[in-house]
């Protein structure tokens, strides 16, 4: 099973959430992440939807998306020709000094920021690809991970990218 | 018309005669009082006041498939809703074009668990095409114009439109019949150009041509094209149930139905043919059967579609089309014929002919046992019933010996719950067809189980002066039920005899109907004359085997040429 990701433009209506993720719910598809946000056109949202399934699977469901009414677009973004990313919020603990140091080294190789400091904690933002995510994360781990948000990835197509 | 101010009642009202409704099978109620109160002064809408919201579902659902136009069914809100989701269910299934408008409690006290307060629109989102609940008395005559405008275009289906009681009450400056509709909604597409060639020329190179004629066929009012390209090929043509009257059955290069329990020959001719021209259908396992290396094996496989999502759903296909029906069939014949001349006297063509013999005379021929008649029935009745004459069916076995006896001559006349499946469509199906028709012969195909599940609705046909005549193939059991314990349980029939009563000619006479009961075949032809003639809707409790079993049937698991109970069939 592979991830994939559809990125869909919608008409912002009251209902259209729930139209589209039962289109998920019928066929047992777990939803691993969803954004939804306003997009360059009014009226219109764009929802991003990641989930594992087959391509089989994953077919058939698109094109039933597609099918709702309010759906105006639905893009299947490959992992290749797609900027995918997820922002992490993540308050680590540091026991002492020398934790809070080595936290803010392993922070700054990957490009996190400090967004909070504690006396015993410190909170980074991470925005990058879902996998990098994930090692920064391992890596956390080790120290002490208190609380963990992610939004979810977003994606856009390169280049023509969304508009094939 | 521009900026007429108008309550939201007189607004629906006023949009439904625009999309040209004539016609509404409801039951009012409390949120509903706006919406009636117009409706009372109406004379262009005529409402039918039907005793369930389910019935006034199927009703709607009937009157569309009869007519082609959209139906329409009104409910209160909560329960009247709750009732309808069945009908809206079947009739979605089976792309029928209906719009269902329901009362609301005021948007004020929605998610409150108010008085008869259900969520509607939740409910309903996965059994409809689409649905809206209305927010604003301003927003009506967009909502209006496009739940008709998607209900009866591109794949058919139900809209359901969820009116809150301030929204029908209160009023608004409007601009009446907008045109405008949503951007991602296209409905109508043109068959891709080249996929049209390459049809053609398997087509036209095509030994043993053979056409599945679905349900899309009917409802694109495709059924001229297709006996054309049928005959100009002389592809055989077989059909799903819901395809039933694509072709009439009677036309030589008709093979019947095929499927579960379809005809032996239309299955067979399915595992010979080298061209397979699927139409309008979605290879639903009821056509395919399960074993898939027998369907159409040594097959190019065509399909043709209105829906996207049915391409590759059910079936890996060799060349989709995606688009109208007709048109496809129109563009494919006009190529063919500059393309060759019209081919006959094939050896595939004699196979035919032979096979349509010997499906034509198995009833008759077969020797029997007990009081087994109700394929004896079916053909009495097609015998009996002019080309003009609709029928509908319940579900189950009457429903199966229907749809393997009964001789369908036009399209449009042959009305059963494909999809769904749904016991005690089929009498208010009538009701429904009976409005859309009232010059042609109804005839409810019943079972007894599925009849009791709706028969409320003679009061309906009484008061209302609707004339249907429900044939219940009266077998004291919940027979297709029974049969499967019967084959496959060893006869443990847990919860299939239904027992002795009711008395349906008593019942029906309670209603104030014409009843009749009819213990042999040769008693049918009487009875149903008598019915027609009573004026009244009427109620023939045929009585037929008690275990008679409708045969042949692929068994479960099995494949279109591993049908059992074969030994009535001719080997040819
Ligand atoms: C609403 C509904 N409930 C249950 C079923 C399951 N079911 C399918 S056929 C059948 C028996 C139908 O009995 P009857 O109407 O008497 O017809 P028969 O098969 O005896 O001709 C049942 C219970 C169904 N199709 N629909
Ligand atoms: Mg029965």
């Amino acid at each position: 099973m592979q991830t994939h990701i559809i990125s869909l433009l919608v008409e912002d209506q009251p209902g259209v959430l729930t139209r589209m993720s039962g289109m998920f719910t019928q066929r047992g598809i777990n939803i691993t992440s969803l954004t939804v946000s306003p997009c360059e056109k009014e009226g219109l949202s764009r929802m991003t939807v990641a989930i594992k399934g087959s391509e089989r699977e994953l077919e058939k469901v698109r094109k039933q998306i597609s099918n709702l009414i309010e759906v105006v677009k639905v893009v299947d973004l490959g992992e290749s020709e797609a900027i995918v990313r997820d922002l992490c919020l993540l308050k680590v603990h540091v026991k002492n000094s020398e934790a809070r140091s080595e936290v803010m080294q392993l922070a700054e190789s990957y490009g996190a920021k400090i967004v909070d400091a504690a006396l015993d904690s410190v909170t980074l933002e991470l925005t990058e690809e879902p996998e990098r995510i994930n090692r920064f994360v391992d890596l956390m781990r080790h120290f002490g991970v208190k609380q963990l948000f992610r939004t979810g990835v977003t994606a856009i197509g390169t280049g023509a990218g969304l508009e094939r | 018309m521009t900026g007429v101010k108008l309550s939201g009642a007189e607004i629906v009202v006023e949009e439904l005669k625009t999309e040209g409704v004539e016609v509404a099978f409801g039951i009012p109620g409390g949120v509903l009082l706006d919406l009636y109160d117009v409706l009372y002064k109406e004379e262009a809408i005529r409402h039918i006041l039907m005793r369930h919201e389910q019935c006034a579902a199927h009703a709607a659902d009937g009157y569309a498939r009869v007519s082609g136009k959209t139906g329409v069914c009104i409910a209160t809100s909560g329960p009247g809703a709750t009732n309808l989701v069945t009908g809206l269910a079947n009739a979605n299934m089976d792309s029928s074009p209906v719009v269902a408008l329901t009362g609301q409690v005021p948007t004020s006290v929605i998610g409150t668990n108010a008085f008869q307060e259900a969520s509607t629109f939740t409910i309903t989102m996965p059994i409809t095409k689409h649905n809206f609940l209305v927010k604003r008395t301003e927003d009506l005559p967009k909502v209006i114009h496009n739940a008709f405008y998607i209900a009866n275009t591109g794949r058919k289906g139900v809209v359901l439109v969820d009116l809150p009681k301030d929204i029908l009450a209160g009023e608004a400056k409007v601009d009446l019949h907008p045109k405008e509709t949503f951007a991602g909604y296209k409905p109508n597409i043109k068959p891709n150009q080249v996929q049209i060639k390459r049809v053609v020329e398997i087509l036209a190179q095509a030994e043993r041509p053979l056409i599945l004629a679905g349900g899309g066929v009917i409802s694109a009012d495709a059924t001229v094209e297709l006996r054309r390209l049928a005959e100009f090929l002389s592809a055989p043509v077989v059909t799903t149930l819901m395809g039933k009257g694509a072709i009439p059955e009677s036309h030589p290069l008709c093979l019947g139905m095929a499927g579960m329990h379809g005809q032996v020959y239309a299955n067979r001719a399915i595992n010979e043919c080298d061209a397979l021209l699927a139409l309008g259908t979605r290879f639903s396992d009821r056509t395919t059967g399960w074993q898939l290396d027998q369907f159409a094996p040594d097959a190019t496989l065509i399909h043709v579609d209105i829906d996207t999502a049915e391409i590759n759903k059910n079936l890996p296909v060799d060349i989709p089309i995606v688009g109208d029906v007709k048109l496809a069939l129109s563009e494919i014949l006009k190529l063919l014929e500059k393309k060759r001349a019209k081919k006959s006297g094939s050896e595939w063509e004699k196979r035919i002919k032979k096979m349509h013999e010997a499906c034509d005379s198995c009833v008759e021929d077969i020797p029997r046992e007990g009081a087994s008649v109700s394929d004896i029935l079916i053909k009495e009745i097609s015998k009996i019933l002019d080309d003009d004459a609709i029928v509908t069916t319940e579900v189950g076995q009457c429903q199966m010996f229907a749809a393997h006896y009964y001789m369908t001559r036009k399209p449009r006349t042959f009305i059963s719950s494909g999809g769904l499946g749904t016991m005690g469509f089929g009498f208010p199906a009538a009701i429904g067809a009976k409005v859309a028709a009232p010059d042609k012969k109804v005839v409810d195909i019943a079972g007894d189980g599925s009849f009791l599940m709706t028969c409320q609705d003679l009061a309906t046909c009484v008061e209302s002066d609707i004339q249907v005549v429900v044939c219940i193939f009266d077998n004291r059991y919940l027979g297709m039920v029974r049969q499967w314990q019967e084959l496959f349980y060893e006869k443990k029939y847990a919860q299939t005899g239904l027992g002795v009563t009711p008395d349906f000619v008593k019942l029906a006479e309670a209603f104030g109907c014409y009843a009749e009961r009819v213990e042999k075949p040769e008693e049918l032809k009487d009875a149903l004359n008598n019915a027609f003639e009573s004026g009244k809707t009427a109620v023939l409790d045929m009585i037929v085997g008690k275990e008679d079993k409708v045969l042949p049937m692929i068994p479960p698991g099995g494949g279109i040429i591993g049908m059992i109970g074969t030994e009535r069939c001719k080997h040819i």
